[in-house]
């Protein structure tokens, strides 16, 4: 087991009442070591049925996104449509540093707390609320998920092909922007707290996570007025853009943004194994970027690339293209990635046995290293009140009796 | 721009994407942000447009000024024999040092973290490498559109039957990379606060993005495969994008119980819809999700996605306009939240900006000051920090240092 002295957040308690939405939020303060106890209901978590799931061997169902957000936190079940529950919602606010949760319409937080009597309860309380509108403004009302959020955030917009509706990326992505823009946000609360010792609710809007995340289409409609469209693969320059080749595609950037010795790079590649149509890059004209901007020169440059490409698999592409500094990648599935040696050299992924799975899942580790952090994995994700014990009794003071009682009011 | 960081000071190497975001947000929150730079060989953003109209020069790109208002800029050309004896004194002044160039660089430079621990011990250091210092790729080079095809986003979007496509933008450099990098960099502030300790933060932009499809990684080692689901979801339906009037606008729409399939079906007035046997339970309607998504559009065809966004939300059904770039700059909730903000700078003239899309009452998530010029506080911070005088700012001026 690490070293859990050496972590950021050592000491810090965080109650996370979210849903699937900002759930990845306390996923990233476990990590930096924060005690993160997650609160279920006794009915079960909704987020415990979260895609992408797997059937195992044994029949039984795991939620891969539930068993991902909640490594590394401890799980209570706690009902709180009952004053019982209620009350020992309002002693664990009232222990914690920061509260995580993701407001619905109507503001109601999943603890049956209203924002005053949370205030009440912990003087310096750092909250952190999630959602798709932010909790003030006209749409603070609004129901949402993910496909809504990231619609009105912007970003689906420069999703899909020209001639197909617009697409939204894989994976809940406004979901892990909410939940580490929160995470982001808990942080700088806790700074704010050092400095004035006052409770602060920070509000978390993944509309406006979506709207920074537009790349030039933001200055672009700002400076110019011209509005950027989805336009698929399809680069917007020769040299850059999604190729076929022999097993699938690769990604390249040797046009805008990359450097002109890229460019040279490939186009001398590309003649050296005798492609055709390759000497006519060659020509001066293709060295401005206006004219690599041009739609025929696009188009031309594809087919020269794809005419050589798909005769190669995308790895040894990949390989061939950075021994001559050219920023190409392959299209790696998930699979790929599991295998990929970078990340097996760097020890990247750990395993861990799980208690509802029932056998070893594999992780993609930190999203960074931090000096002197030791493996990432301190504990599996629980299973529902595997903690429910250890929070109240050790962490609360709650006496057995109390709990017993409780036990019997979750009894269904 | 709020006061949190107030009395950080950044030594930011950071150039091109992921990184200049971090660090634009850092000054938000009020640290001071000194980006070293040099026209000799120029951050690749002020060369992309798009350039205010009159101004296709260093300044004038609006691209840069996106990602690095609230800093201030001290032009150093790294490349003269002296940059090395300035930029020592620069990170001796700063408590966070940040770069995101490929290994080696910032060691060359003699910039490395043990090298800038020695002068500044309680330094916390952040680099931000495509795929870490160590291993057999570390010198592999990238953008966010690489990185984003290597993670496995680029393969897992779009529809099955076409090429995969991703975001349609550098993604990684957007929300994942910077987003985890303010993450680690503050929570290691928040421990220096209470220890005194600095660190040292490596973010391989692999690695980090890796993360945002972590549950993908899971599913796919228990031997699942996942394909590109594109819009649809396993426990909703209607759900997807809905073509309206007008030129390539969509309304997106998401039906997750029945009480919200009859509200949706009685406000568009689709009352054969409601009673087609096809669409009848949740089963049902993903079992013949074709055919629902083509009798949707049939009427949705016939409304204006404004109104037929704000008419499903009145009764409960989640629905949103796609927006475009255009769109969201007038967009009611974005402007009522006070999220754009307009800010004048010498030679774009004003230009708008996004605030943090976090904060809380009584303290200002925007930044307030726009993007420097290149070299614009070179003066003030070898004067301030260096303790430089008039005439050595001169002539490091002329002999091709402080260019």
């Amino acid at each position: 087991m690490s070293d859990r002295s050496s972590h950021p957040l050592d000491g810090v308690v965080v109650v996370d009442a979210t849903d699937a939405s900002g759930a990845y939020c306390g996923r990233l303060l476990a990590d930096l070591g924060a005690d993160v106890v997650r609160i279920e209901p006794p009915s079960g978590d909704p987020m415990r049925h979260h895609e992408p799931t797997v059937r195992l061997a044994s029949g039984e169902i795991v939620s891969c996104f539930e068993r991902f957000v909640n490594l590394n936190k401890r799980s209570v079940t706690l009902d709180v449509t009952n004053d019982a529950g209620r009350d020992l919602a309002r002693r664990l606010v009232g222990h914690c540093d920061v509260l995580l949760d993701t407001p619905g319409p109507g503001d109601v937080t999943s603890l049956g707390l209203t924002s005053e009597e949370l205030a009440s309860l912990n003087p310096d309380l750092v909250r952190v609320s999630i959602s798709s509108f932010g909790f003030e403004g006209p749409y603070a009302q609004y129901a949402s998920d993910d496909l809504i959020t990231i619609a009105s955030g912007g970003l689906l917009s420069l999703g899909g092909y020209e001639d197909t509706p617009p697409i939204s990326v894989y994976g809940n992505q406004t979901y892990f922007a909410e939940s580490i823009f929160g995470a982001v946000g808990a942080v700088l609360g806790l700074l704010a707290r050092e400095q004035d010792a006052t409770a602060r609710r920070i509000d978390v809007c993944g509309q406006e996570a979506m709207a920074n995340a537009l790349e030039d289409a933001v200055p672009d409609y700002d400076l110019t007025g011209s509005i950027r469209r989805r336009f698929g693969g399809q680069a917007r320059e020769a040299g850059s853009g999604t190729f076929a080749c022999a097993d699938g595609f690769v990604t390249m950037v040797a046009g805008r943004l990359g450097t002109a010795a890229a460019w040279m790079s490939l186009v001398a590649w590309l003649n050296e194994v005798g492609t055709e149509g390759a000497g006519e890059l060659l020509d001066q004209c293709w060295n401005d970027h206006s004219f690599r901007q041009r739609r025929e020169s696009i188009t031309y440059f594809a087919d020269v690339f794809e005419r050589f490409a798909r005769t190669r698999l995308k790895h040894d592409l990949y390989h061939e293209a950075q021994a001559r500094r050219i920023a190409l990648a392959p299209v790696n599935t998930f699979a790929d990635v599991l295998a990929d040696p970078q990340l097996e050299d760097r020890g990247f992924f750990e395993t861990v046995a799980d208690p509802i799975a029932g056998v070893d899942l594999t992780y993609p580790g930190r999203p960074y290293r931090i000096d002197g952090l030791g493996p990432m994995v301190v504990r599996p994700a629980p299973t529902p009140g595997e903690h429910t014990r250890d929070v109240f009794e050790v962490m609360l003071g709650v006496t057995s009796e109390e709990l017993r009682y409780l036990e019997k009011e979750d009894a269904p | 721009m709020s006061s949190v960081l107030s009395g950080v000071r950044v030594i930011d190497f950071c150039w091109v994407g992921a990184g200049a975001l971090v660090t634009q947000a850092l000054a938000v929150e009020g640290a001071e942000v000194i980006k070293i730079e040099s026209s000799v060989h120029p951050d690749n953003l002020r060369l992309s447009g798009p350039f205010r109209e009159g101004a296709r020069n260093l300044d004038g790109s609006g691209y840069f000024a996106s990602r690095n208002s609230g800093k201030k800029s001290f032009a150093l050309n790294m490349s003269h024999p002296r940059s090395r004896e300035i930029a020592i004194g620069l990170v001796a002044s700063g408590s966070v040092v940040t770069s995101n160039f490929r290994p080696g660089i910032m060691e060359r430079w003699g910039l490395d973290y043990e090298s800038v621990k020695a002068l500044n011990p309680s330094v916390i250091y952040l680099s931000m490498p495509m795929q870490g210092a160590t291993g057999p790729h570390r010198d592999y080079v990238g953008f966010g559109s690489t990185i984003a095809a290597a993670a496995g986003i680029v393969d897992a979007s779009g529809l099955p039957n076409r090429p995969p496509i991703g975001t349609g933008t550098h993604y990684p450099d957007h929300v994942p990379n910077p987003g985890h990098a303010l993450v680690a960099l503050l929570a290691a502030i928040w421990r220096r606060e209470r220890t005194g300790r600095g660190a040292e933060i490596e973010l391989s932009q692999l690695e980090s993005t890796i993360n945002v499809v972590g549950p993908a990684l899971i599913a796919t080692s228990l031997g699942a495969t996942l394909g590109r689901p594109a819009n649809r979801v396993t426990c909703a339906a209607p759900h997807g994008v809905f073509q309206c009037e007008g030129d390539d606008r969509w309304c997106a729409i998401s039906v997750r119980d029945q009480s919200q399939w009859e509200s949706l079906a009685s406000v568009i007035g689709a009352s054969e819809m409601a009673h087609d046997p096809r669409f009848a339970t949740l089963r049902l309607r993903k079992e013949n999700e074709d055919a629902l998504e083509a009798e949707l559009t049939k009427v949705t065809l016939q409304c204006d996605a404004w109104d037929l966004a704000k008419t499903l939300q009145d009764c409960g059904v989640a629905a949103a306009v796609v927006e475009t770039s255009g769109d969201l700059f007038t967009d009611p909730n974005l402007v009522a939240r006070d999220f754009w903000r307009t800010l004048d700078h010498a030679v774009l003239g004003e230009y708008t900006v996004g605030s943090m899309p976090f904060g809380w009452r009584g303290a200002d998530r925007g930044p307030t000051t726009p993007a420097p010029l290149l070299g614009e506080h070179t003066e003030e911070i070898a004067r301030t920090i260096l303790k430089m005088l008039p005439d050595e700012i001169e002539t490091a001026k002329t002999e091709g240092l402080f260019v």
